[in-house]
């Protein structure tokens, strides 16, 4: 397996981002991510964890603060100064959270063809990419379908592979495994991990604690005060449960044994198990 | 355990308060409906293959004849040339294997809601001409400040002007249908922009092309989520309130769904510039197609003047 080098892949120094009129959903955020790491975003819904990924992909810019991507500051003028915005869009990959959003183009085909064309890759090159790609998907026969009528899986997968095709070297997926069936969920995990071992840097943002032993090597925990809270590998997260009550990341959960209401903190994930001790 | 309500019990209810009637949305369920499905036939591009003279074409060679054709269809008088120009299109359409699920709204819709449109037309009161048919005698007299005519009557001048306008509108459509039908939607955007369309223009139909057919089917959702909480009719004024609050709902969604797609855009490189897999090559059997396109507008235009 790949892991982490020491080449700083972005730096966040306390950034601060409003939507408009709204109050701040990031508020002093400031991390590493380091070359072939594996990060996982966390944080209740709200916290600001896809906006985020959003500043990391130079697609929102921090109202304070500061998001650099390996030394250059990511602003509006160098994303659309060359050859950084091409370089930077060519090997950041982000997998949105809704792929109706991601999927604009007319045929599966194209889709996968819309980045590579964009960098003036020769068409030969492009097609066999295309070819590839597919293939490693295993969605050759959607080749010449309309993404908007394919299933949730099929959606997902097409929207990765679009954004494979470019060979990206970070890949940043917004809840990647939302709304997906299991045989879906398992072949995008499996990708991501191939991935990995190949040396990509994948940063995640999540609520489902059940994918961070699949998908990260470290953990930073968004507050719902918007704040990073925590920083560490998976198990030592997971085992926090006063920190994930906090955040509300697992909740006091009640259930019956026979004529006895018990009560414990919970969520739906494997490293999370419980007993029940006690008496009637 | 969470304490629940104590009305909270199935099928609770305070007493005599079960609706008369239920609430009735088969017609605007069936519209949606409709919608649905002719804009996914709008915008699905050509079925099967690139196979064939005309759909192997340069979309741009289309694009030109078809618009020419579309131009002259427009400037045609006569009944003959215009009937001509719909049978030409429907021909091509048959020629270029344009499944008759696609030919139908454009030969039974559309005449048929022009039609309904153009009815007034065929009026005394609107066109002139001396009367056909009377359908009533108001037989002078006032309509508070408005005079009402001796009679109100189809017209030979009135059925001429209605007439032209449904086979106008219909051979308009048919050479519309012919062009997208033969045409993958991508092409026909890249072939807009190489005849010079401004880009934003482009920009604007092609996401028109792709999310239309995603809004209409919110729009769906969003009624169906509506049906499924009616239980009574609810009146007018309330059912005005709850279209209005819909298109609000509606338009909320196109513009974050908008926000999104162009997101997505930029995140994968696009600074504004359509670029095709397969670029269109421009060859002589293209020039063949604008030729013979020009060949026929200009023959329906000298019909039509010797038919006037």
């Amino acid at each position: 397996m790949s892991g982490s080098t020491g080449e700083t892949v972005f730096s966040v120094e306390g950034v601060r981002f409003a939507y408009p009129g709204q109050p701040p959903c990031l508020d002093g955020v400031s991390f590493e991510v380091r070359r072939g790491e594996r990060l996982a975003l966390v944080g209740a819904n709200g916290s600001g964890k896809s906006t985020l990924l959003h500043l990391l992909d130079g697609l929102y810019f921090p109202s304070e603060g500061r998001v650099a991507y390996l030394g250059s500051p990511l602003t509006e003028d160098a994303l659309e100064s060359a050859p950084f915005g091409p370089r930077f869009r060519q090997e950041v990959g982000f997998l949105f959270q809704s792929s109706d959003a991601q999927l604009f183009c007319p045929t599966v085909e194209d889709e996968l063809a819309f980045g590579p064309l964009l960098m003036g890759w020769t068409q030969d090159e492009v097609l066999r990419r295309i070819e590839d790609t597919l293939g490693l998907f295993e969605i050759s026969r959607l080749r010449l379908r309309s993404p908007a009528g394919l299933s949730a899986g099929e959606k997902k997968r097409v929207a990765l592979a679009s954004l494979l095709v470019l060979a990206p070297s970070v890949l940043l997926l917004d809840e990647p495994t939302a709304g997906l069936d299991p045989r879906s969920q398992s072949l995008l995990l499996e990708i991501l991990e191939a991935l990995h071992a190949r040396g990509l840097t994948l940063v995640t943002a999540t609520h489902d604690l059940t994918l961070l032993p699949h998908l990260a090597d470290r953990v930073r925990v968004l507050s719902e005060e918007h704040r990073l809270v925590a920083d560490g590998e998976p198990e030592h997260v997971l085992a926090d449960t006063d920190l994930l009550l906090a955040v509300n990341l697992i909740h006091a959960h009640s259930h019956r044994h026979g004529r006895l209401v018990h009560s414990h903190p919970h969520q739906h994930v494997v490293a999370h198990e419980h007993g029940h001790e006690h008496d009637e | 355990m969470t304490a629940l309500p104590e009305w909270l019990r199935p099928g609770a209810r305070p007493e005599g308060s079960l609706p008369r009637r239920p609430a009735a949305h088969r017609l605007l369920r069936r519209t949606l409906g409709a919608m649905g499905r002719s804009m996914a036939l709008l915008v699905r591009g050509p079925d099967g293959p690139d196979a064939g003279a005309l759909r192997a074409a340069d979309p741009r060679a289309k694009l030109l004849a078809a618009a020419g054709l579309i131009v002259v269809a427009t400037l045609l008088r006569g009944l003959l040339p215009l009937a001509a120009c719909l049978v030409l299109a429907l021909a091509m359409s048959v020629a270029a294997k344009v499944p008759g699920r696609r030919l139908l709204p454009v030969v039974v819709a559309v005449p048929l809601a022009s039609a309904a449109l153009m009815l007034p037309a065929a009026l005394n009161v609107v066109s002139g001409g001396s009367p056909l048919l009377i359908l009533w005698r108001p037989a002078g007299g006032s309509l508070g400040p408005w005079r009402l005519p001796e009679v109100v009557a189809v017209t030979g001048d009135g059925l001429l002007v209605a007439g032209r306008m449904v086979l106008r509108t219909t051979a308009c459509a048919a050479l519309a249908l012919l062009l997208a039908a033969t045409t993958r939607p991508q092409r026909l955007l890249g072939a807009l922009r190489s005849l010079g369309v401004p880009q934003a223009f482009v920009m604007v139909l092609a996401m028109a092309e792709r999310y239309l057919a995603v809004l209409l089917q919110s729009a769906q959702e969003l009624h169906l989520a509506r049906l499924s909480r009616s239980v009574a009719p609810i009146g007018v004024r309330r059912e005005e309130a709850w279209a209005a609050a819909g298109v609000g709902a509606m338009f909320r969604r196109t513009r974050s769904l908008a926000d999104a797609v162009t997101l997505a855009m930029v995140s994968r490189g696009f600074t504004g510039e359509v670029r095709l897999l397969r670029p269109a090559r421009w060859r002589g059997r293209d020039w063949l197609l604008v030729a013979a396109a020009a060949a026929v507008a200009a023959a329906l235009l000298i019909l039509d003047r010797r038919s006037a």
